[in-house]
């Protein structure tokens, strides 16, 4: 995409794998930071961690691997939150432990065993050494993820308004939240080798968060939320490879510095004067 | 044909030892007041959602606006208004009360379709109706309780129900808000649309004849008809405590 502007090929690969990532995430992150969904991007994100790890020891695709284990998490999760919160806490609780169990697990015995290929790259990510196909697959998740919140908006706004209310309206509730854990699962698993397994919760939620912070419209966040990550990502590239920094963590760091500033200049937190 | 007929019917919760809804049967007639009183725990906010779908009736059969309701549920709540008791929503999701009001379109619009003008005016009559128009571009967070709950009747009168439940409406509300309230729910039934009402207090309950329904234990004690002047005295000699 940007080979004609950026003559570095490494570069570019890598920025337009954080810009496809970072959208897709951040986009998905403000669905999940209003609807409560925290802890399941936090489960379905380990999840896929789990799966690389396997994928990586089984010496298969990875990214495949990643995307079924998660898929596999999202498909038990629908169910069970669907029913009481205590419960559905309590499982997202035991599989996001067992992922991480699986995960480490995997990890160590590989190191130990001098096998897989850099089984580091899991928890950090890679944007160095990327492939086409990679990046290909997540510019179309990143499509899919746009796609998906313009042609159900409607849906998703009720749903991030009340689950309850949205049921009660008529709208199909299940059907909108399955696909919605499913496109979660599939961005988060494409993410991971970009950005790794540490660090992808960053783009779930930090941009949301700074959204939160400026917006007065739903409407807005889902704006303001993929084109923070996007700058931020941008910036972010760009300063690691300037100054050779770990890009993943730069751009973490830096969304982070975004965020606290959103805080102190945030608008809506003051009181307005005029009204005293 | 009746707008609800229930024969028979069982609910429960799942992990519930009992049933919360015991072997009840109920006909709601167009143009029915319906009251619907009763202790606590009694079972009329599970009642209510087993009419909507939202609990699972386990046994027994329910046709709820001409739909059998165990094979159409979603088509069913997309007829069928319902004002919760208790909802709960993040303050910070900045709503305004306008979008929610329109939220109570979107069941019947349906999937990909996108509100059109009989849709926004639908939720604007609605907002004029209840009195809330000083609201519309308020965010729905930043609203105290009862201004909350106007705005959830509101949402359910846009929807343009085939009947409209509502789980004790006025627990937050002013004794004017109350009985401006009531005289919007009797032009509703005298329009031809049944209302059912979970409620505690009758204060402005329209003069009009009432469909009084007492629960106890999850089973239906009384079910006749009386003046709204009656409700009140019935109420209190029908319920177990
Ligand atoms: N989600 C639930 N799970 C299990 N039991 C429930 C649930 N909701 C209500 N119940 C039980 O069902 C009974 C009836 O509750 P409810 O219908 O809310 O009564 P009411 O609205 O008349 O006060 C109560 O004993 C309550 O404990
Ligand atoms: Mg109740």
């Amino acid at each position: 995409m940007f080979e004609p502007l950026i003559s570095n090929n490494v570069v570019c690969h890598a920025l337009e794998a954080m810009i496809f990532a970072s959208v897709a995430c951040s986009i998905l992150g403000v669905i999940i930071s209003r609807m409560s969904l925290s802890s399941i991007g936090f489960t379905m994100s380990h999840a896929a961690f789990a799966g690389a790890a396997i994928g990586m020891f089984l010496e298969t695709n990875v990214q495949i691997a990643a995307t079924l284990f998660s898929m596999g998490v999202a498909a038990l999760i629908g169910p069970v939150s669907d029913k009481a919160k205590m419960a559905a806490d309590a499982t997202l609780g035991v599989l996001f432990a067992m992922s991480m169990a699986v995960a480490i697990f995997l990890i160590s015995y590989m190191e130990y065993l001098g096998k897989g290929s850099s089984p580091g790259s899991l928890l950090y990510g890679d944007v160095i050494s990327l492939y086409r196909e990679e990046i290909y697959a997540m510019a179309a998740i990143c499509l899919l993820t746009i796609a998906f919140v313009l042609a159900f908006y409607k849906e998703i706004s009720v749903l991030m308004f009340n689950m309850k209310i949205a049921q009660a309206a008529g709208i199909r509730v299940k059907l909108v939240y399955y696909v919605l854990l499913f496109i979660i699962a599939l961005s988060v698993a494409l993410s991971l080798n970009i950005v790794g397994g540490l660090l992808i919760f960053v783009l779930l939620v930090t941009p949301a968060s700074i959204a939160g912070q400026f917006c007065f419209s739903v409407k807005s966040m889902f704006i303001v939320a993929p084109l923070v990550a996007l700058i931020v990502s941008g910036a972010g590239v760009w300063a690691g490879f300037w100054f050779t920094l770990p890009v993943v963590p730069l751009v973490a760091l830096l969304l982070t510095g975004v965020f606290a500033l959103s805080v102190m200049l945030s608008q809506k937190r003051r009181i307005n004067k005029k009204m005293l | 044909m009746s707008i609800i007929d229930l024969k028979g019917i069982y609910t429960a919760y799942e992990g519930g030892d009992k049933p919360v809804i015991n072997d009840l049967s109920l006909r709601v007639e167009r143009g029915e007041y319906v009251v619907v009183g009763g202790p606590n725990s009694a079972g009329k906010t599970t009642l209510l959602e087993s009419i909507n779908g939202l609990v699972r009736i386990t046994h027994g059969s329910a046709i709820v606006c001409g739909l059998d309701l165990q094979s159409n549920a979603d088509e069913v709540r997309r007829k069928v208004g319902y004002v919760i008791q208790n909802f709960y929503f993040d303050p910070f999701t900045p709503f305004t009360v306008e979008q929610v009001v329109m939220m109570g379109r979107f069941g019947r619009l349906g999937l990909l379709n996108r509100p059109k003008n009989d849709d926004y005016d639908a939720a604007e009559k609605a907002i004029r109706l209840v009195g809330i128009e000083d609201l519309a571009h308020k965010t729905i967070g930043t609203l105290s309780g009862g201004q909350q709950q106007k705005v959830m009747i509101a949402h359910n009168i846009a929807k343009e129900p085939e009947v409209l439940m509502l789980d004790e409406p006025f627990s937050n509300l002013d004794f004017h808000a109350r009985e401006y309230l009531q005289c919007i729910f009797r032009d509703i039934v005298r329009s031809g649309t049944p209302i059912l009402m979970v409620a505690h207090a009758f204060d402005g309950l329209p003069e009009i004849r009432i469909h009084l329904i007492v629960m106890n234990r999850g089973r239906i004690s009384l079910d006749a008809f009386c003046e709204a002047s009656e409700v009140e005295s019935i109420i209190r000699t029908e319920c177990v405590w």
